[in-house]
């Protein structure tokens, strides 16, 4: 290669290297012996300094490398402690503080990559560093200098999701002056929330304290409502990106309905309403629920006759003010935001068909989310429960929790958190309905954690007697006459099996990514954590970030979690997201890629790969099409260079002579070629 | 081999766990899930103690055997409590069906038996199940009550004398002998017969 390095030793011509090994406390040092290291460090071409720290991101260890910079005249810095992710800007504005371009850096990997998985073979550890270490010099050496990027932040925001952590976070975001639009696929903003009859621990009913929010954000100058539509393409990045919002036909004028409801009455269809889960009725033109926002209808085409027929048409006449139009087309709309927060929720779990609850083949066994609607006021039955194959009260009531959660059979191996609680709570409310009701839990552990939790499961323990059962239930059968469910479980603090029998069995199910949190992940390239749920960018120190600038993410979209916690999080969320727009501008990593004219020979194969479209086809200088890369789409991935034919795209900081010359020392250990060659030499003697 | 003997083989777990009034430590061997695991069995240590096994054994219902307690004392190490008791599953993997860790337990108690075996607490049907196969070749003892049973569904005589049969014997006795199968579980004076 021409422009492979010279690695002649005692070439001391290139840039001063000041090497900086972390102890992390005992997290590296507990295994790498740092002494070797920076002693091996110190020996190394080009480096000037060799220093050790027990934390080098403590002031003491960012002190001792400005000291270096500006009294040794090092350079280029090299770190040997953490993961990049955590503490690379950390060290990047230390160094620049000391008046050294901030992109000089380069952090080694000794503790993710070396003492952490391999803490059982301390010697092997410490050569691994020491060999990371000498390749980081070798790539330290042909680091360049590079400017950060500025870019203007658009003060607007793009809400997906029209839940409570959605609603919250636009409300908040509306209320520091900033635009937002709300996105949501339904009819109605609300989302599960609006669904619930009242939450735990306070009683609170919850569309009481729900829907004066949907008014609020439906009247806000600020916000802009897209109910019943979707995102279909996001481009573009922190600041700026360009939103495609698929507005789907409800074939009513919004800007004529006012919610009267006569065309609802006049419909002549009824089918299953999907927002009570199968129990209540609706008409093709329909609002979900009374408190529906917007208060605007909406037709179904999958039901409405005039669809099928191309008769009908009564909502039409029905209509005093002209609203309904059956020609109505989806409208694409397009937005251009700053920020973006995904709030796009969860889906109760599905229990399988034939399974060993039965929830499919028993009537009386419903979900969780049936049984809110079965009690709540304004559901399909009132506010009283009742059984679904006989319609009589059930007084024996049977829970199972953990269904479709804690289970690695079916790959749910997390906790869903609100199950238990909801369970609870229920139990509570069934109580107060009828007094004279049994109730058993049958549960694995009780997670009441919350505040106001503990004391709940006491109360309902306590004045209520409830019953609890630790076990998981074996089988389910049904007596074919009454239709009562027996369920035979293990009392594992009994150590006894039990069979009881009960009236209605309700599934405890725990809660899974929804189905538009998968089609907002695919738009946005979101990475996913192993439970499916969206990875935040820091467990602990980024909740509410993702690993793209920008978007944010906010409710059970992240993780399952409680109405508070949604809330909180959709209000980290908005502040998060209202900081770039407060600011105005936003720096952007300088790591893009470049291309060389001269080798491009215009093939356009990185234009087809680019995962941001960031690469175009443009008339070169000296005539010909050439690659050229749009640096405010690119995000440095690489996936251009690595598919270039002709080696004309690199991307800076990781171009082919840097990573190659980490390469060549990584093999290049005297020590080690030594060591091998007498190895080879005793085996053939 | 009274039915007192072969009562501690089936039954459930040893009447010791329920006259010890206190475990401690010496009663532990805490390496007992990595035996587990190196004789097969799954990490018993991701069993969250549901029941949801012993729920389902069709065992559990006619005797007190709890598969979930069986869990529980191999988690814990209580080793000499296990021993005496695995040979009544019938590894029909209904507990692996329904385990929500995804731990299978009729493969612990396979794992436990071939535990109890190189400790020598072997049950005698176990051994005379093994000498008959030596023996005659076949896991039962033929006698003239089989035979009759036989030929009233019009099947031939086991002729354990037929040169060719003898032969098939042979081979059983020099492959139980090669595996060190007779050494293992007690067997090795019928072997050299």
């Amino acid at each position: 290669m021409e422009s492979a390095p010279s690695t002649a030793p005692g070439s001391k011509a290139g840039p001063k290297i000041g090497v900086f090994v972390c102890h992390c406390g005992s997290n590296i040092a507990g295994v790498v012996d740092t002494g070797k290291v920076r002693e091996a460090a110190a020996k190394l071409d080009g480096v000037v300094v060799a220093k050790e720290n027990k934390y080098t991101c403590s002031d003491l260890g960012q002190e001792e490398i400005i000291k270096a910079i500006k009294e040794n005249g090092v350079e280029r810095v090299i770190v040997a402690a953490c993961s990049p992710r955590l503490h690379e800007p950390t060290f990047r504005k230390c160094i620049q503080q000391a008046g050294l371009n901030p992109y000089l850096l380069h952090m080694v990997n000794i503790r993710e990559q070396c003492s952490w998985v391999h803490s059982h073979e301390k010697e092997a550890a410490t050569q691994k560093a020491i060999d990371l270490v000498r390749m980081g010099v070798s790539k330290a050496a042909r680091l360049e200098p590079l400017e950060a990027r500025e870019v203007p932040v658009e003060p607007t925001s793009l809400v997906i999701g029209g839940g409570v952590a959605g609603i919250q976070a636009a409300l908040d975001l509306a209320q520091m002056g900033f635009k937002v639009h709300l996105v949501e696929s339904k009819p109605s903003i609300g989302g599960k929330m609006a669904q619930l009859d009242k939450t735990f621990p306070t009683g609170d009913c919850a569309i009481c304290i729900l829907a004066p929010k949907m008014v609020e954000l439906s009247r806000n100058p600020n916000i802009t409502l897209l109910s019943y539509s979707e995102v279909e393409e996001v481009k573009g990045f922190i600041g700026n990106y360009d939103v495609k919002v698929r507005r789907k036909a409800r074939y009513v004028h919004e800007d004529k309905c006012v919610g009267c409801g006569l065309c609802s009455d006049a419909c002549p269809v009824k089918v299953d309403n999907e927002f009570d889960l199968g129990f209540g009725k609706r008409k093709a033109v329909y609002i979900p629920f009374p408190q529906a926002v917007p208060l605007k209808f909406t037709i179904s085409k999958e039901d409405c006759l005039h669809f099928k027929s191309g008769k009908c048409l009564l909502c039409v006449k029905a209509c005093t003010n002209q609203a309904i139009d059956h020609s109505m087309q989806d409208e694409i709309i397009n937005l251009k935001v700053g920020t973006i927060i995904v709030a796009t929720g969860y889906e109760p779990y599905v229990p399988m068909k034939n399974g060993v609850y039965k929830y499919w083949e028993y009537d009386n066994v419903i979900t969780a989310l049936e049984l809110e609607r079965l009690l709540n006021a304004s559901g399909p039955t009132g506010g009283h429960l009742i059984r679904p194959s006989d319609g009589k009260t059930p007084k024996r009531i049977a829970f199972i929790q953990c269904v479709g959660s804690r289970n690695k059979k079916i790959g749910k191996n997390y906790c869903s958190r609100v199950c238990c609680m909801v369970a609870i709570k229920n139990s509570q409310i069934i109580m107060e309905h009828e007094p004279d009701t049994e109730i058993a839990v049958y549960y694995n552990d009780i997670r009441a954690f919350g505040k106001g939790f503990e004391e709940l499961y006491h109360r309902i323990r306590e004045e209520y007697a409830v019953e609890f059962i630790r076990g998981r239930p074996a089988k389910l059968t049904q007596d074919p006459e009454t239709k009562n469910i027996r369920i035979r479980a293990e009392e594992t603090l009994l150590n006894k099996i039990t069979e009881r029998e009960f009236d209605l069995v309700v599934l405890s199910t725990g809660l899974i990514p929804s189905e538009g949190s998968k089609k907002i992940g695919k738009i946005l390239s979101l990475s996913l954590s192993s439970d499916g749920f969206f990875a935040e960018a820091h467990p602990k120190l980024r909740p509410v970030d993702t690993a793209l600038d920008g978007v944010f993410v906010a409710g059970c979209a992240q993780s399952p979690k409680d109405i508070p916690d949604s809330v909180a999080q959709a209000k980290a969320a908005a502040s998060s997201a209202a900081a770039p727009m407060f600011a105005k501008k936003v720096t952007i990593e300088p790591l893009t890629a470049v291309v060389d004219e001269k080798l491009c020979i215009g093939c356009g194969l990185c234009t087809e790969l680019c995962p941001y479209g960031s690469p175009e086809l443009v008339a070169g200088t000296a005539g010909g099409m050439k690659a050229h890369v749009i640096e405010a789409l690119c995000h440095g991935c690489g996936t251009c260079a690595a598919s270039c034919p002709q080696k004309a795209i690199s991307p800076k900081q990781f171009t082919d002579d840097q990573i190659y010359s980490e390469i060549q020392a990584a093999l290049n250990d005297q020590a080690k070629r030594n060591g091998r060659r007498k190895e080879a030499e005793g085996a053939v003697s | 081999m009274t039915r007192e003997v072969e009562k501690t083989f089936i039954g459930g777990l040893h009447e010791e766990l329920v006259e010890d009034k206190v475990i401690d430590e010496s009663q532990l061997e805490p390496d007992f899930p990595d035996q587990i695991r190196k004789y097969g069995g799954k990490d018993v240590m991701t069993c969250l103690q549901c029941g949801n096994c012993t729920g389902v054994c069709p065992i559990s219902l006619k005797i007190d055997y709890k598969t979930r307690n069986i869990i529980k004392c191999c988690q814990f190490g209580l080793k000499k409590y296990t021993l005496g008791t695995r040979w009544v599953c019938a590894t029909c993997y209904r507990c692996y069906e329904h385990c929500p860790a995804d731990l299978n337990p009729a493969e612990v108690m396979i794992a436990l038996r071939h535990i109890a075996v190189r400790e020598g607490i072997i049950p005698p049907f176990i051994k005379n199940t093994a000498a008959s196969l030596v023996k005659y070749g076949q896991s039962v003892k033929p006698d003239a009550e089989i035979d009759k049973i036989r030929q009233e569904i019009g099947l031939g005589k086991i002729r354990a004398e037929d040169p060719e049969y003898a032969s098939v014997i042979r081979e059983i006795g020099v492959l139980i002998h090669a595996t060190k199968y007779d050494k293992l579980i007690g067997i090795h004076e019928e072997v050299k017969q």
